[in-house]
C-alpha cells in the first residue's frame, strides 16, 4: 500500500514537474513582411495561438517589405542574432539550410501528409520537411468575358484564342489588343510553367545536368515563340495595362487589384485554370514559407514554441482563415473541404478555379543558386519574347548560362 | 661667346628659388603643443570620416576578395576572381555604358538649365521668393513620391508627357516600356529633380558678386550678354565648380529613380546602371543571389571612375575657377 503511495506520490511530482517546465514563459519573435492591411489578421491568428498555448508571447516584428525582411536576416545570420521564426522566401534560405530546425520532425505523418504536393519539395531539404507554407499564391489565367466566352483550356486553344483576339480597332496600323500578355522580366515563372506543362525542368533530377534546352524545354521555347505576334509585352503589373490584353496569366494574390482595374477599364474579369500543355496543366506557386532557426543564440523552449507556431499557422482552420483575409490560398489540403472553405468558394466564384490549380501545381527548385538560375531566365525569356533572339537560340543561351552556375 | 637661350632666366630662377626657400620655423615646445592641439581639433572629423567613409572603403575592398558565405562571413579568399567575373559579365559593361549616358547627358543638361534659371531668378522678379521655392521644390520632395508622379506622367495612355507631345503631333511614346526610351525617361526626371537645387546653389553665388565688377562692365560698355559671360560666369566659377563635382558625383550613383520609375531594371535591363548592378549583385532586389563579393568589386571600381573624373574635373577645372 505504502508502495503504491509513494508511486502516485512519484508521479504526481513528476507530472507536476513536467507540467511546471511546460509552463515557463518563453518569448519568441516572429519575422514578417506582410503590410498593415494583413497585419490584424495575422495578429488575431497570433492571439488564437496565445489562447491555445498561454505560456508563450509571439513578438510580431513587422520588418518593412520583403527586400528589407531579406536584409534584415541577412545580417542577423552574420551576427548570430535570428529570430526563432521568420517569414522566407525559398532562395534566401536554401544557402544557409544548414542553420533551419526540421519543423517536419515534429509533425505527424498525417500533417506532412497533409500539405498540398506542389508546396513538398520546395520545403524539403535533404529530403527532411524543414519549413512550412505559409502565405502562397498560384498564377493563373485571367480573362476579359466581354471577349472570351469559354477560356482556352489546351495550348492549341491558347494560340487560336491569341490570334484571333489580337485586332487594330482603329485600322492605323497598329494593334490596339493583343490575345495575351507576358512580363517575362518580372515573371519568369510564366515560362517555367510552360516548360512545366510540357513535360520539363530546368535541371535533371539529380541536378547534375541543364535540362531546360531537351526536347520539352524546346516545345516550350517554341511556343511561347509562336504567341509573340499575339503578346503585349510588358514590365509593368497587368492591372495597369487591363485593357491592351484579353487574357493573360497572373498571380493570383492579384486578383482584387486586376478586378478593380478591370471594373475601371468596363468589363468583367473571369479566371480560369491554365491551358494544359502535352504534359499537364501545372501552375507554379509563389509566395513565403515559415522558418524557424537552429542558432545557438535561441534557446531549445523558444525552438520548441517556434515549431508549435509554425504547425499552428497550417492548421485548417487558420490556413483557411488567413486565406480569407489576405487573398492567399489554403496550404493543406484538408483546409479545401473545410464547410468554412467550401462556403467562401461558393461566394466567390473565381476561388474555384484558383483551389483547383493550386491542387495541380508546382514550386521552385531548391538549388542554392536558383535565385541565379531565375535572373537568368527573367533576361533571357524577357530578350525571347522582345523579339531580340530566336526562341531556341535564347533557350540555348539561357541553358549555357545556368550550366555555369552549376559548377 | 654666345649664351644658350634661356641660361640668364634659369639661373634667376635658381636664385629665387634660393631666396624663398621654404622657411624652416624652430621645431619648440610651442610649435609641437599647437600641432597637438590641433589634432585635438581634428580627432571629430577623423572619427566620423573614418567611421563612415574610410572604414567602409577598405572594408568593401576587403569583402572584393572573398566569395561571400552569410554563415561564415566573409566567406572564402579568392583574390581577384570577382573582378575578373565583373569585367566578363556582359551586364556590367551595359549598365557601365549606361551609366556614361546617363552621366554625360544629365550633368551639363542639368548644370547649363540650372545656369539659366539662376540667371532668370537673379533679374530681380517681382515674385523672387515664389520662383525660388517653386524650383526648389523638385529637390525637397520625397523622391519615391516623386518618381510615382512622374510614372504617371509617363504613362503611355494617360500620361501628361503624352498628351504635350500629341499637341504636337508626336505619336504616344512607352516611355516605361520601350528599352529606347526608358534611361531618356531617367534623365529627363533627374534633370528635373536636380536643375532647382543646383540653381539655388548658383543664384546664391550669383548674388553675392560684388556691384562694382558690374558698374565697371558698365562703364566699359559691356552689353548684357558680354557682361554676364566675361563678368557672371567667371565669378561663379566656384559654385558652377562645386555644382558639377556634386552633380558628377550623385549622377554615378542613380539608382532609386531607376528602380522606382521602373520596379525593376526596365525593359530588356535597358535603364540599368552601375549602382543598380552592385545592388542587384549583393542580392537584395530582383530576388536574385547573394554575391556581396561581387559587389563590393562593382563598387570599388565605380569608386575608381569617380576618383579618376574628380581628379581630371580638378586638374582641368581649377585652372579656370577664380575665387576672388
Amino acid at each position: 500500500m505504502l508502495r503504491k503511495l509513494m508511486l502516485v506520490g512519484l508521479a504526481a511530482v513528476l507530472l507536476f514537474g513536467m507540467a511546471a517546465i511546460a509552463q515557463e514563459p518563453v518569448t519568441i519573435e516572429f519575422w514578417h513582411a506582410m503590410s498593415s492591411g494583413h497585419q490584424p489578421n495575422l495578429q488575431k491568428l497570433v492571439d488564437d495561438f496565445h489562447a491555445a498555448y498561454p505560456y508563450i508571447t509571439v513578438t510580431l516584428v513587422y520588418q518593412g517589405n520583403y527586400g528589407a525582411l531579406q536584409s534584415k536576416i541577412d545580417a542577423a545570420v552574420v551576427a548570430k542574432n535570428l529570430p526563432a521564426i521568420a517569414q522566407v522566401y525559398e532562395n534566401w534560405v536554401t544557402p544557409i539550410a544548414s542553420i533551419l530546425y526540421p519543423i517536419g520532425n515534429f509533425m505527424t505523418d498525417a500533417e506532412k501528409a497533409d500539405i498540398i504536393d506542389g508546396l513538398v519539395p520546395s520545403n524539403t531539404y535533404n529530403g527532411v520537411l524543414t519549413t512550412v507554407p505559409f502565405n502562397k499564391s498560384i498564377m493563373v489565367l485571367y480573362y476579359n468575358k466581354s471577349l472570351v466566352t469559354t477560356p482556352p483550356t489546351t495550348w492549341a486553344e491558347y494560340f487560336e484564342m491569341s490570334k484571333a483576339l489580337t485586332v487594330d480597332v482603329d485600322g492605323d496600323g497598329k494593334i490596339d489588343r493583343y490575345g495575351t500578355a507576358f512580363r517575362p522580366a518580372a515573371n519568369p515563372e510564366q515560362f517555367l510553367i510552360f516548360l512545366e506543362q510540357a513535360g520539363g525542368s530546368i535541371l535533371s533530377a539529380d541536378w547534375k545536368e541543364v535540362a531546360l534546352n531537351n526536347d520539352a524545354g524546346k516545345a516550350a521555347a517554341e511556343f511561347v515563340g509562336s504567341l509573340i505576334p499575339y503578346s503585349f509585352i510588358t514590365s509593368e503589373y497587368m492591372s495597369d495595362h487591363m485593357k491592351d490584353a484579353a487574357m493573360f496569366v497572373d498571380t493570383s494574390a492579384g486578383i482584387a487589384y486586376n478586378v478593380k482595374a478591370a471594373t475601371n477599364a468596363g468589363f468583367e474579369l473571369g479566371v480560369a485554370t491554365l491551358p494544359a500543355g502535352p504534359a499537364n496543366f501545372d501552375s507554379m506557386i509563389q509566395g513565403t514559407n515559415v522558418a524557424v532557426f537552429n542558432t545557438e543564440n535561441l534557446t531549445q523552449a523558444q525552438k520548441d514554441a517556434a515549431v508549435l507556431l509554425a504547425k499552428f499557422l497550417i492548421r485548417p482552420e487558420n490556413t483557411v482563415f488567413w486565406a480569407e483575409k489576405s487573398g492567399y490560398q489554403p496550404v493543406v489540403k484538408s483546409a479545401y473541404n473545410t464547410q468554412e472553405w467550401l462556403n467562401w468558394v461558393a461566394a466567390h466564384d473565381y476561388q474555384v478555379q484558383m483551389s483547383e490549380q493550386m491542387l495541380n501545381s508546382f514550386s521552385q527548385i531548391l538549388h542554392p543558386n536558383y535565385g541565379d538560375m531565375r535572373s537568368v531566365l527573367s533576361t533571357g525569356f524577357e530578350e525571347i519574347m522582345r523579339g531580340v533572339v530566336p526562341p531556341l537560340e535564347g533557350l540555348e543561351s539561357m541553358a549555357t548560362e545556368i550550366e555555369a552556375l552549376l559548377e | 661667346m654666345k649664351r644658350p637661350r634661356g641660361a640668364g632666366k634659369k639661373r634667376a630662377e635658381a636664385a629665387d628659388r634660393k631666396t624663398i626657400r621654404p622657411l624652416r620655423l624652430p621645431r619648440d615646445r610651442a610649435f609641437w603643443r599647437e600641432t597637438l592641439e590641433a589634432y585635438w581639433y581634428l580627432i571629430p572629423a577623423f572619427l566620423v570620416l573614418g567611421t563612415f567613409v574610410f572604414y567602409p572603403f577598405f572594408s568593401a575592398f576587403k569583402l572584393s576578395l572573398f566569395k561571400w558565405s552569410s554563415l561564415n562571413p566573409p566567406g572564402d579568399f579568392i583574390g581577384f576572381e570577382n573582378y575578373r567575373y565583373i569585367f566578363h559579365d556582359r551586364f556590367f559593361w551595359k549598365d557601365l555604358g549606361h551609366t556614361f549616358y546617363y552621366v554625360g547627358i544629365t550633368v551639363p543638361v542639368t548644370l547649363t538649365l540650372a545656369i539659366l534659371v539662376a540667371t532668370l531668378l537673379n533679374k530681380g522678379l517681382r515674385l523672387l521668393s515664389f520662383a525660388r521655392t517653386s524650383f526648389f521644390l523638385s529637390y525637397i520632395s520625397p523622391i519615391v513620391a516623386m518618381v510615382m508622379v512622374w510614372r504617371w506622367m509617363y504613362n503611355v495612355d494617360y500620361g501628361l508627357i503624352n498628351y504635350f507631345l500629341s499637341l504636337v503631333g508626336i505619336d504616344a511614346i512607352a516611355w516605361l516600356n520601350d528599352p529606347r526610351y526608358a534611361l531618356p525617361a531617367v534623365i529627363i526626371l533627374s534633370v528635373w529633380h536636380y536643375v532647382g537645387y543646383q540653381a539655388i546653389i548658383l543664384l546664391a553665388g550669383m548674388q553675392s558678386i560684388e556691384q562694382q565688377y558690374y558698374d565697371a562692365a558698365k562703364v566699359d560698355g559691356a552689353s548684357g550678354f558680354q557682361t554676364w559671360w566675361k563678368v557672371t560666369v567667371p565669378l561663379l566659377s566656384p559654385q558652377i565648380f562645386f555644382v558639377f563635382i556634386i552633380s558628377l558625383i550623385g549622377s554615378f550613383k542613380v539608382f532609386t529613380e531607376v528602380y522606382v520609375l521602373f520596379n525593376g531594371p526596365g525593359p530588356l535591363r535597358s535603364a540599368e546602371t552601375i549602382v543598380y548592378y552592385i545592388i542587384r549583385s549583393a542580392g537584395r532586389i530582383d530576388n536574385v543571389g547573394n554575391h556581396t563579393g561581387r559587389a563590393a568589386a562593382a563598387s570599388v571600381v565605380l569608386f575608381g571612375i569617380i576618383f579618376l573624373f574628380t581628379i581630371i574635373q580638378l586638374t582641368v577645372t581649377q585652372k579656370r575657377v577664380h575665387y576672388d
